[in-house]
């Protein structure tokens, strides 16, 4: 297994690597350059001689005049958390363990990576409720259906799921707000957000306060994530209870459970201990495309109910053509999926004794 | 050992056709146009593939008929003076030439009884010089729409034979002050979009967009992902090794997220746009190649074509690439459907197209103000229309899947 | 030996498909004697497997369906057991193996949790006794460290030893019959000697039957104390092996002997018989055979009558009107208890001539 698992993570370094140079390369394909934003807008406002001096300061500092394979190395040892620290003249320090930088933000005046200290959070939360709903209801739907094979459930779930996964998210997101959160129709959810006036300064969990019941801050911040996490998740687990149907009545005709009925089993063990764990694999095998799935959705939820996530960060980024937030965030994406891979290889790996482990 | 089976052997492979004879006709032909036949007859007696052709063919009439369904200049009118005018024709672009030329010949040509192959050539022959030609002669005009409506008012203009829906896309009804974001009512069977141009209108003309984004940008995500996962699974080896990494680099970055880098970075037309997302959605296509060829490469023909000289070209696209489309082909219409859906996106979080070009993502972003006000009509009719063109794409996908499923395909 | 252990009256077994009712076994009736080995032979698509299937109910109820017909086993009458009581006699009083070891085994569960599932099941054991009974079942079957093996995952195996494991599993409960459908076809042929062997030694041990499948007229040769030849849906043939090999009485019978390749003959050109197996779904009316039988000489009774399986011997039953005597021949229970002699001293002296 620690072999495997050693020859996976050294398969990610070309990879990583390639994210890397594709996200610079796209850097460097843009009009302006590597830096140019910095030095139109630094170095642009001002005219004349010192215009030409505050450039040169800055292609110094950020090594801006030299070949693109320097500047790609230099890019990368700013990212990187081992590295070599760059001093203010831009020459290098010695070796040590720092926080990457990932460049500063131009609409925002504050690095990237502080952007993304407080976006992150806010994404992770979305995502890491909803991959648990995703996966619990997926499953669970797709054995019903599969147990129902034929039946007015079968047909049912069979038919909602496709139509349900083909609901665009910007769709549904603006419906489910437009009727469950307005004043006009039905005023159940808030229009967006992550907290209510106040709930900042409550109590955590539901609290009686002067004679009124508060809600705390646990149960303000559930409700605003409800309809996020409604819309972030109902495509993916209409997907996966897909695949779980069509999984679990691959395996019912498997030969192995023919063996399994001819020794004696009832259909429910037969079902739930050996049709359940081979039809798990072929989920396990989707799941390294749901986190960067979710990502992705994740930037039309959070733009639509107004979360502070990196979704939003990137939408507001490319609309103010903020272009090293838009590539530091399209960095972070990457490594994020990259883990939800190699997260994905151990854990089918483990799942499977078919697989070999060297 | 022995065994029971003393039956006749099994070897005969069928009547030649019409003024063929059993020498000069090619096996392959045969087996491919027969099997080709078969599959496209599973695939069309299956009821989601039926509703999803009508709907897409729904949308290609809408798309080619746009201008002579929506439009604000009249299609023929008649001045005081006795003068006879047709602006209609005078405003066409372009693309309406193409389109309207394009698709007058397309009916035409099925009616003939020429072979499939001429038929395919003479079609995009005629796309190609009406593109051409129209390109030099037709100059684009611009009349403001307002003109035709005053004129009528004043009497300048006598009559007009009007479009059925008397609006351009981009006609934002200058000359009405409370235009802008009006509920269906009158004549606007749609309601009003946030700039005062009329929504039905909108909805017609982005058939369009819709339409060509999902075809083409699916076309080169398609050749990309082929080339690419062919080598990797014929040659296997460091090109896999290479190739997979470049997959991989591709499937970690959320597309969505990608998207918005390349948008950010170049701001797109309409044939930058269909680029990049072919860029962005290559990666299927190439693993679903990469699985085929790699195990198609140990099939007795592949080797018997290598073995007896056959051009490489020839071995990947005259004999492995046909047998090896399937998951493409099925997975295709998965990504017609999700390239739709990319531009959508990117047309309703503001940064998609230009402002002149309708989309149904675009009239779908202004359904909800900022002051909560909910325009209902601007969020059901897009968004009815994206659902339904992606359902419609998914539906002829899940059929073709059902048809093409290697298990049925045994019996 | 004379009560049959089990005993198929009369099975008619069908299955709706898209295009219709398909009718894969008619009327057939056989019998097993305990400690008996009984080889049904047949082509693919003559309804053997279906037949070795249902006795253990193991065809699935839609779209397949018993139309008639009894199973008896021991008194007990199969096909109107409530499911749960079935449930107690698969693995148990009967067992099954199947011709394809590489996917009859589960992939994610060891060796030793397969087989213990069906001790804990039927024999009341549990955890450790469990899996030492499936060590010593791993143990009778031959293979050699059944303790290593019992931690051991299917596809670390080969075929021969999943398919021992197979068998391990099936007596593991010391069934009194074990249906075997082609437990050798997908083996090699040195694979298929040892398993078969291993059959015959268990079968000696136990004195359990063995209902065994096959298409391949030497194992029935070696291991069958009587036959029954299917053909299209239908027994055709049933005797005891020594005179099917002897003298076979329906014409096709006959011709599957004649196409077999001799040692020594020398022969041009192989024998056949014309045409090909039907179709289940339309099967030709009256005998099934007659399409391609050389002796209907054009006999319209053959084409209009399906002819009934009939004793036409004593303790020879067939089914054609061309064999001599066959419209006299009464029609009985097709039950013959025979066991094959082990030894040279047992064999009649006018065989041996």
């Amino acid at each position: 297994m620690l072999t495997y698992l050693i020859r996976r993570i050294l398969l990610l370094i070309p990879t990583l690597l390639g994210i890397t140079i594709l996200v610079f390369g796209v850097m460097a394909a843009a009009p302006g350059g590597i830096g140019g934003p910095l030095l139109n807008e630094r170095g642009g406002q001002i005219g004349g001689a010192n215009q030409q001096r505050i450039r040169e300061y800055y292609e110094k500092r950020y090594g801006l005049n030299k070949p693109y394979a320097i500047q790609y190395l230099r890019w990368l040892n700013n990212i990187s958390p081992v590295g070599f620290r760059v001093n203010e003249d831009g020459s290098l320090g010695r070796i040590a363990v720092k926080w990457p930088d990932l460049g500063e933000s131009i609409t925002q005046r504050r690095p990237v990576s502080d952007l993304l200290k407080d976006a992150l959070p806010v994404t992770l939360i979305l995502n890491l409720v909803s991959i648990p709903l995703v996966y619990v209801i997926g499953i669970v739907s797709g054995i019903i259906a599969a147990r129902n094979r034929g039946n007015a459930a079968d047909v049912g779930i069979g038919t909602s799921q496709l139509a349900l996964w083909s609901i665009p998210t910007i769709w549904s997101g603006v419906l489910l707000i437009g009727f469950l959160a307005n004043r006009e129709y039905v005023n159940w959810f808030p229009t967006g957000g992550l907290t209510s006036v106040g709930s900042l300064d409550a109590s955590f969990l539901p609290s009686h306060v002067d004679g009124r019941w508060q809600a705390g801050f646990l149960v303000d911040r559930v409700w605003h994530l409800i309809l996020p996490v409604v819309c972030l998740s109902y495509g993916g687990f209409a997907f996966l209870s897909k695949l779980m149907r069509g999984s679990i009545l691959d395996n019912l005709g498997a030969d192995y459970v023919r063996t399994a009925r001819a020794k004696g089993l009832n259909e429910n063990v037969i079902l739930y201990r050996h049709v359940f764990r081979n039809s798990l694999l072929s989920l396990i095998t989707v799941a390294a495309a749901i986190l960067p799935s979710l990502l992705g959705g994740s930037i039309v939820v959070e733009t639509i109910f107004g979360l502070p996530g990196m979704g939003k960060l990137s939408v507001d980024a490319v609309s103010l053509r903020d272009r090293e937030l838009v590539l530091g965030l399209t960095f972070v994406g990457g490594l994020i999926g990259l883990t939800s891979m190699v997260l994905r290889d151990v854990l089918y790996a483990m799942a499977d004794p078919r697989v070999t482990y060297d | 050992m022995t065994k029971l089976s003393a039956s006749e052997p099994i070897g005969n492979p069928g009547k030649p056709g019409p003024g063929e004879t059993d020498s000069t006709r090619d096996p392959l032909t045969v087996v491919r146009r027969s099997l080709v036949r078969q599959v496209a007859r599973d695939v069309l007696v299956r009821w989601g593939a039926q509703i999803g052709i009508v709907w897409v063919g729904l949308l290609v009439v809408l798309a080619v008929l746009a201008p002579v369904l929506a439009n604000s200049h009249p299609l023929l009118m008649k001045s005081k003076d006795g003068e006879l005018s047709s602006p209609w024709v005078k405003h066409l672009s372009t693309a309406d030439c193409t389109l309207l030329v394009t698709a007058v010949a397309f009916v035409i040509i099925v009616l003939t009884r020429w072979r499939a192959s001429t038929k395919v050539w003479l079609l995009l022959a005629v796309i190609v010089v009406t593109a051409i030609t129209s390109s030099i002669f037709v100059k684009q005009r611009f009349t403001s729409p307002d003109t035709y409506r005053d004129r009528l008012k004043s009497g300048e203009i006598e009559w007009a034979a009007r479009a059925p829906i008397p609006y351009s896309p981009d006609d934002r009804q200058l000359d009405d002050p409370t235009a802008r974001l009006r509920s269906p009512a009158g004549r606007h069977w749609m309601g009003t979009t946030a700039t005062g141009a009329d929504l039905a209108s909108n909805m017609i003309h982005a058939c369009r967009i819709a339409l060509s984004i999902g075809f083409i940008s699916t076309g080169i995500a398609v050749v990309i992902g082929v080339v690419i996962g062919g080598m990797m699974g014929y040659f296997a080896g460091v090109v896999d090794l290479l190739g997979m990494r470049l997959v991989e680099i591709f499937s970690a970055i959320p597309t969505l997220l990608l998207l918005l880098c390349f948008v950010a970075v170049f701001t797109p037309n309409l044939y930058m746009m269909m680029a990049i997302i072919g860029l962005t959605s290559w990666e299927g296509y190439a693993v679903f190649t990469r699985a085929e060829f790699l195990s198609l490469r140990q099939r007795d023909f592949v080797q018997s074509a290598i073995a007896s000289g056959v051009p490489l070209r020839s071995v990947l696209f005259r004999h492995m690439l046909p047998n090896g489309i399937t998951p493409v082909l099925i997975s295709a219409s998965f990504g017609v459907a999700s390239a739709i859906l990319a531009e959508s996106t990117l047309s309703f979080l503001g940064i998609g197209l230009g402002v002149d070009e309708a989309s149904w993502g675009k009239l779908l972003a202004d359904a909800r103000s900022s002051g909560g006000t909910f325009y209902w009509w601007l969020a059901v009719f897009p968004g009815v229309a994206i659902f339904l063109t992606v359902f419609a794409y998914n539906l002829i996908g899940e059929a073709l899947r059902d048809a093409l499923d290697p298990k049925v395909l045994k019996n | 030996m004379n009560e049959p252990l089990l005993h198929i009256d009369k099975l008619n077994v069908a299955f709706s498909t898209s295009r219709g009712q398909v009718h894969p076994v008619r009327d057939v009736s056989m019998s097993v004697y305990p400690g008996q080995t009984l080889a049904v032979v047949g082509e693919s698509g003559c309804g053997k497997s279906v037949t070795a299937m249902s006795v253990l109910r193991l065809i699935p109820q839609p779209p397949g369906k018993y139309l008639s017909g009894r199973i008896y086993f021991q008194g007990r009458d199969l096909l109107k057991l409530p499911e749960a009581d079935m449930r107690k006699v698969r693995g148990k009083e009967i067992a099954m193996i199947f011709q394809e070891p590489m996917t009859s085994l589960n992939p994610v569960y060891t060796i030793g949790d397969q087989i213990a599932e069906a001790v804990i099941l039927h024999q009341n054991l549990r955890g450790k006794a469990a899996y030492d009974v499936a060590e010593e079942a791993l143990r009778e079957v031959g293979i050699a460290d059944p303790g290593r093996r019992l931690r051991e995952y299917p596809h670390q195996l080969s075929g021969g030893m999943r398919q021992r494991v197979m068998i391990a599993m099936a007596l593991s409960c010391k069934p009194k019959l074990l249906i075997a459908d082609e437990p050798t076809t997908a083996l090699d042929v040195t694979i298929q000697a040892q398993i078969l062997e291993l059959l015959r030694k268990l079968q000696r041990e136990t004195g359990m039957a063995i209902m065994l499948i096959t298409h391949d007229l030497g194992v029935v040769a070696e291991n069958a104390d009587t036959v029954a030849v299917m053909y299209a849906g239908r027994v055709v043939e049933h005797s005891t092996v020594h005179d099917l090999f002897d003298k076979p009485q329906h014409p096709y019978t006959e011709g599957l002997f004649r196409s077999v390749p001799k040692l020594g003959a020398n022969v041009t050109r192989l024998e056949t018989i014309a045409g090909t197996v039907p179709n289940p779904k339309n099967f030709p009316k009256g005998c099934k055979f007659h399409p391609r039988c050389p002796r209907m000489a054009g006999d319209p009774l053959c084409v209009d009558d399906d002819p009934a399986l009939r004793e036409v011997q004593l303790r020879y039953w067939a089914a054609c009107h061309h064999i001599e005597g066959f419209a006299q021949a009464p029609i009985t229970e097709p039950q013959l208890a025979y066991k094959r002699p082990e030894t040279i001293s047992e064999i009649p002296a006018e065989v041996l001539q």
